[in-house]
């Protein structure tokens, strides 16, 4: 099969699709992903995200920005969604929705927080929660194309459960000695967890992320203030601002 | 998963959406020229801050507002005196 490694500058206005529910998983408590089947699809890149638009009886309309979980490589479209308190759009996506609904999506948007195997390593990924779904989707990529890049995914979430895709990462891992997976553990750790329990810090990231003289590409992915924290403390251990690429999602000043 | 603004208020990737509607080229891979201060960036890199309807670009040197971008009900108002140029390499 053939596959285009690298598309070509997106020439073309975005415009809205109708995409169909096909599957839903539930991720952890807070988190569920959707499969969608997408009409139109033109395919996109792991790390871009797509804008969704719910439309209520009354024609109230409200528009979300998603990242895409699924690798390129996938017949379905993944989003995962977590559940935002008060959060009208996520509310809907995480359990009251169900397969065969629709809604309208456009994508996929976003060139620059993206890497392909062709872009290759060594791949250094740091997610805080839920930021860890664009960086899934270029693990998955990874997978798919037997990519060797070394690969480390430094992960924060506050427990356990909170964890999401912690099963196929685990198993991603265990199957590819040159991926390595990194938990922290904010708030909650388990009896006997041998791993991280803390915030990510200066110390930590110089543990596990690769040294600057290696070059690394970086992929930074979380809320602000962790966007914030982690891309800071890289520049301070000697990586080009340039190199660190970061998606920031929540409230976001000003 | 970048839902979050129960307020309304757009954040980064949404803000890429308002821009990729008055693009045909991928804009956040596009290189910017802050005339302030004479550095370039790629605008993906850009902190976008979301403001009521739109979003407002800064430079990510000197903090000069290099592009603010609206929707409105009669459409699309783009203000770009903070940036020299843009450049979209094909």
């Amino acid at each position: 099969m053939m596959v285009i490694e690298t598309a070509p500058v997106a020439a073309r206005r975005l415009g809205w699709l109708l995409a169909e529910v096909r599957e839903i998983l539930v991720e952890t408590p807070r988190v569920t992903s959707l499969l969608l089947h997408v009409a139109g699809w033109q395919g996109h890149r792991a790390g871009q995200h797509v804008d969704i638009r719910l439309t209520a009886e009354d024609g109230y309309q409200a528009q979300r920005s998603y990242s895409v979980a699924s690798p390129p490589e996938d017949d379905l479209l993944a989003l995962t969604v977590e559940r935002v308190e008060n959060g009208e759009v996520s509310q809907y996506l995480v359990g009251h929705v169900s397969a065969g609904d629709q809604f309208q999506l456009r994508g996929p948007i976003g060139g620059y927080f993206v890497w392909t195997a062709a872009t290759g390593g060594p791949l250094c990924l740091v997610a805080g929660g839920s930021g860890i779904v664009p960086l899934m989707a270029m693990l998955r990529h990874r997978d798919r194309r037997s990519s060797r890049a070394p690969t480390v995914l430094v992960y924060s979430s506050r427990s356990l459960e909170d964890v999401i895709y912690r099963d196929e990462l685990d198993a991603m891992a265990s199957r590819d000695p040159r991926m390595r997976v990194v938990n922290t553990l904010t708030r909650k750790q388990p009896e006997g967890w041998m791993g991280y329990g803390r915030r990510i810090d200066r110390a930590l990231l110089a543990e596990t992320c690769f040294p600057p003289e290696q070059n690394p590409k970086i992929y930074v992915c979380g809320p602000t203030p962790f966007v914030e924290s982690v891309s800071r403390l890289l520049v301070e251990l000697g990586h080009n601002t340039r190199a660190v690429k970061t998606e920031r999602f929540g409230p976001s000043g000003a | 998963m970048i839902d979050n603004s129960s307020s309304g208020v757009l954040d980064g990737n949404a803000a890429a959406g308002l821009l990729q509607e008055i693009f045909v080229l991928d804009v956040t891979t596009a290189q910017i020229e802050c005339a302030a201060c004479g550095s370039t960036w790629v605008v993906g890199s850009l902190r976008l801050y979301a403001i009521q309807m739109g979003a407002i670009l800064r430079c990510n040197h000197c903090d000069g507002v290099v592009m603010k971008a609206v929707r409105t009900p009669h459409g699309h108002w783009l203000e770009m005196t903070g940036a020299r140029n843009l450049i979209f390499q094909v």
